[in-house]
Parts: structure tokens; C-alpha cells; sequence
């Protein structure tokens, strides 16, 4: 009896140490799956694909039928827009052939704002609330690679944590902290913008925390949009992240931080675009598909 | 045969389903304070071990070992979390199963108090690594009494569904 009672004390101290070394390798390779891995999500990717169609089918039914009451409201709100846009989209045209003229006489081809899409779908949610992934269905295949940054129409949800050949993982905003941050800014005239991270979120009050790094003359305001920035170097500019609602100081009192809302639903996702970045990295590669 | 194959094909069907069944619920339960966590592949492996597993078979601890790692991999990316608790918790009421009969009640008390440990060793796992920051009472407020809750809800769901099958291959195995 006592023997036997030391074997189970002998195996649950083995399973112990053999979770501290599975725990403090997956968090010291983070960035890249091993083999074993790779392997794992794409087998588990394929079926969910399968399972993700009649899933998909029945909640867009059960939202279409609730939404079948706003949408008398939503119809008379969505006309008066339509004929705003109209004029908008003549202006823009108009700046875009000025803007194309201009850029062919400084010989300009690519800015940090071209990116190049590769549209997916969310496949799974990790059922783990609290590290806030979402698992998409492409992956190095369709040329998906690490840090590329996600959006849907609205706005920016995350960026990718790591790819496998059919399948990627995203790490949405909700989870962002001081090691996955973006550069975000704020626009102002005269090229006086304001520059910061977003750094975090705030379950609370559900919004991200925008620390503020480079003050402006004008002073950031409720109702600025944030944007990201290029200054980040991996990320390309222009993507809407969100909107200020709140300026507060941060707990030094040194940098002020700036409550945002996320201009995308961060919580109910399912078709998203993965930003590319078309304009090439300073080193290496130019002559490859610069020209077309 | 059959058998050696059909419970883990239940079990990673279940751990599939998982990803999605966050889409399924209101997203107003989401966006609240409240956190609700799915242990699906957890209450099947409990009707494992106290249903189908004789006292010198551990079917239900290795299929925790095998689908917690496939779960680890799959949706957290930290290994081992989810495989060590929801093994010890297994084998914990593994244990407790020899001293209580393998009925409704006595499933669904092993039930609760499984999943609140395994739910509270994944909370002291992720604290202790760092990944998450919650003092404890927002937890047990915010979280572990809901997913407490939603998970024996789903346990009672699947119950006429399961249960005879089961018992069936349970006794077919001594």
C-alpha cells in the first residue's frame, strides 16, 4: 500500500515538472509553431472548416430574423447617407487622379498605405476567454506571415500570432499588452500628429489604451479618430483603429492615456482581411515583383 | 474495435465544436463582465471515467492527457495547461468514484466539483505564468460561477443522449 502510494505521489510530481517545461517552452518559442504543431492546427483547421458552414448558417438565420425589426429604421437612416456619399464619391474621384498625376512626376509607385488583401473567414474562437484568439482560414499557403496586421471593413481587430500551411492565429486587440502593441496617431494639420501605442484593454469599460508618446499643439480631443502609423515599421498606415472617447493621466502622472473605442466589433467577427504590406522592406527584394 | 475509435472520435468532434460554440451564444453575454468558458471535452471525459472506466482501467485519464494537449495546441498556444488539470481532475474523481454509486446525482456532484477545480487550476496556472491579472473574487464572482453553471447545463442536456450507450459499452468492457 505504502509502495503504491509513492508511485502516485511519483507520477503526479513527473506530470508536474513535465508541465513547467511544456509552459516555459511554448512561451519561450513564441512567434513560430513547431513541427508537431503545424500539423495539429491544420489537421484540426480542415474539420473545422466543415463543422464552421452549418454553424454559420444557423446563427446568420436566427440574426436575420432579429434584425428583420430594424430594418424599416435602419432603411430611412441608410437613404439619407447614400445621398451624401453621392457627392463624396465625385470629390474623391477627383483627388484620386490628381493624387495619381502628382505621384507620376516624383516617379512614386508604392507608400506605406498600399497594401495588398487576402480576404478569410473565422473558423474558430478559442473557447479560452482569456487569450483572445481567432483562428482564420488561411494560412503561409496563401501568403499569410507572422505580424501582418487583420482588419475587417470597419477597422483593425489584431494582428497575426502565428501561421501554419492552412490555417493562421490572431491575436485580437482585446488581448494586446505591453509585448503586442501597435503604433497608432492621430492626425493634425501641418504635420504636427499625434503619435502613441495602443498598449491594452481595459475589460471594464471595454476599450483600448492608447498611450500618448509625442503631444501636438492641438490637443487630442473626444471624437479624434486614431489611425494606425507606419512608425512602427511593420504595420501599414491609415487603418482605422478607432475613436477617443475619454483622455485620462496615467498612473505617474508623466504620459496621458486615451480611452478608445474600436471602431470593429471585436466580438462578433467572421469575415476579416489580412493587410498585406505591398511597398517592400528596405533590404533585399526590390527587383522581384516591384514592377507589374 | 468500435469502441477503441468512438470515444475519441466523440471527443474531438466535441473539442471542434468548442471553437464555434462561443458564436452560439448571445453576444451580449460576451461583451459583459461575465466570462463563460465551454468544458465540453471535460464533462465528456467525466462520463468516461464514471460510467465507462472499471476500476483498473485508466481510458478516461489518458484521453484527458491526449485531447487537453490537443486542446493546448489548438486554441491557448501555452501547452500543457489545459492537459495537466483536466488529467489530475480526472483522476481525482476517478478516485472519488469508487467510494460514491455511478448515478444522476452523484454525476452531477462530481461534475460541479470537477470542473470548479480544473477551472481553478487553469486560473492559478495562467495567474502564476502571467498571462492573465484577475484578483480572485472578480473570478469566482465573474467567472468560474457562470462557467460552473452553463457547463452542468450542458451535462444535463446531453444526458438522455448518452447515457444508455454508455452504460452499454461499460459493461461490455469487463
Amino acid at each position: 500500500m505504502n509502495f503504491f502510494r509513492s508511485k502516485k505521489l511519483f507520477v503526479i510530481l513527473i506530470g508536474f515538472i513535465l508541465l513547467v517545461v511544456l509552459i516555459g517552452y511554448s512561451l519561450n518559442s513564441r512567434g513560430h509553431l513547431n513541427f508537431a504543431e503545424k500539423v495539429v492546427s491544420d489537421a484540426v483547421g480542415w474539420v473545422q472548416n466543415v463543422v464552421q458552414a452549418p454553424v454559420t448558417f444557423v446563427t446568420d438565420v436566427t440574426s436575420n430574423i432579429s434584425e428583420f425589426k430594424t430594418t424599416y429604421e435602419e432603411n430611412q437612416v441608410l437613404r439619407e447617407q447614400l445621398s451624401q456619399q453621392k457627392s463624396l464619391v465625385y470629390d474623391l474621384q477627383k483627388i484620386e487622379e490628381e493624387n495619381e498625376e502628382l505621384r507620376s512626376i516624383i516617379d512614386m509607385t508604392n507608400t506605406a498605405r498600399d497594401y495588398e488583401p487576402i480576404y478569410a473567414s473565422v473558423i474558430a474562437r478559442s473557447p479560452e476567454q482569456w487569450v483572445d484568439q481567432v483562428t482564420i482560414n488561411r494560412g503561409t499557403n496563401d501568403g499569410v506571415q507572422e505580424n501582418m496586421v487583420v482588419r475587417t471593413a470597419e477597422g483593425m481587430i489584431g494582428k497575426i500570432l502565428h501561421t501554419s500551411r492552412g490555417t493562421s492565429t490572431v491575436q485580437l486587440l482585446t488581448g494586446f499588452d505591453e509585448f503586442n502593441r501597435v503604433s497608432a496617431t492621430v492626425l493634425r494639420k501641418d504635420k504636427s500628429d499625434i503619435f502613441g501605442m495602443i498598449e491594452g484593454f481595459d475589460d471594464e469599460t471595454e476599450m483600448l489604451l492608447f498611450r500618448i508618446i509625442e503631444e501636438s499643439d492641438e490637443d487630442i480631443k473626444e471624437g479624434d479618430t486614431v489611425y494606425s502609423s507606419e512608425l512602427g515599421g511593420e504595420f501599414p498606415e491609415g487603418i482605422t483603429i478607432g475613436e477617443v472617447k475619454e483622455v485620462v493621466a496615467d498612473q505617474y502622472g508623466l504620459t496621458r492615456i486615451a480611452m478608445v473605442e474600436p471602431a470593429a466589433d471585436l466580438f462578433d467577427i467572421r469575415n476579416v482581411i489580412v493587410v498585406n504590406r505591398s511597398m517592400e522592406q528596405p533590404e533585399g527584394e526590390e527587383e522581384g515583383d516591384d514592377e507589374s | 474495435m468500435t469502441r477503441r475509435i468512438i470515444f475519441p472520435l466523440i471527443l474531438f468532434i466535441v473539442m471542434v465544436l468548442e471553437g464555434v460554440a462561443l458564436e452560439l451564444l448571445p453576444h451580449q453575454l460576451l461583451m459583459g463582465a461575465y466570462m463563460i468558458v465551454p468544458h465540453w471535452l471535460f464533462v465528456i471525459l467525466i462520463y468516461i471515467a464514471i460510467f465507462y472506466d472499471r476500476n483498473d482501467t485508466y481510458y478516461a485519464v489518458l484521453y484527458a492527457l491526449i485531447f487537453g494537449l490537443l486542446f493546448d495546441v489548438v486554441y491557448t498556444g501555452v501547452l500543457g495547461v489545459y492537459m495537466f488539470s483536466y488529467a489530475l481532475v480526472i483522476y481525482i474523481v476517478r478516485g472519488l468514484k469508487k467510494l460514491l454509486q455511478g448515478n444522476f446525482y452523484v454525476l452531477l456532484l462530481l461534475s460541479a466539483f470537477g470542473i470548479a477545480i480544473a477551472e481553478l487550476s487553469i486560473y492559478t496556472i495562467f495567474v502564476v505564468i502571467g498571462l492573465v491579472d484577475m484578483p480572485i473574487e472578480t473570478y469566482l464572482l465573474n467567472r468560474l460561477i457562470p462557467t460552473v453553471l452553463m457547463n452542468l447545463l450542458f451535462l444535463i442536456v446531453i444526458y438522455p443522449f448518452i447515457i444508455k450507450p454508455m452504460r452499454k459499452w461499460g459493461t461490455e468492457l469487463m
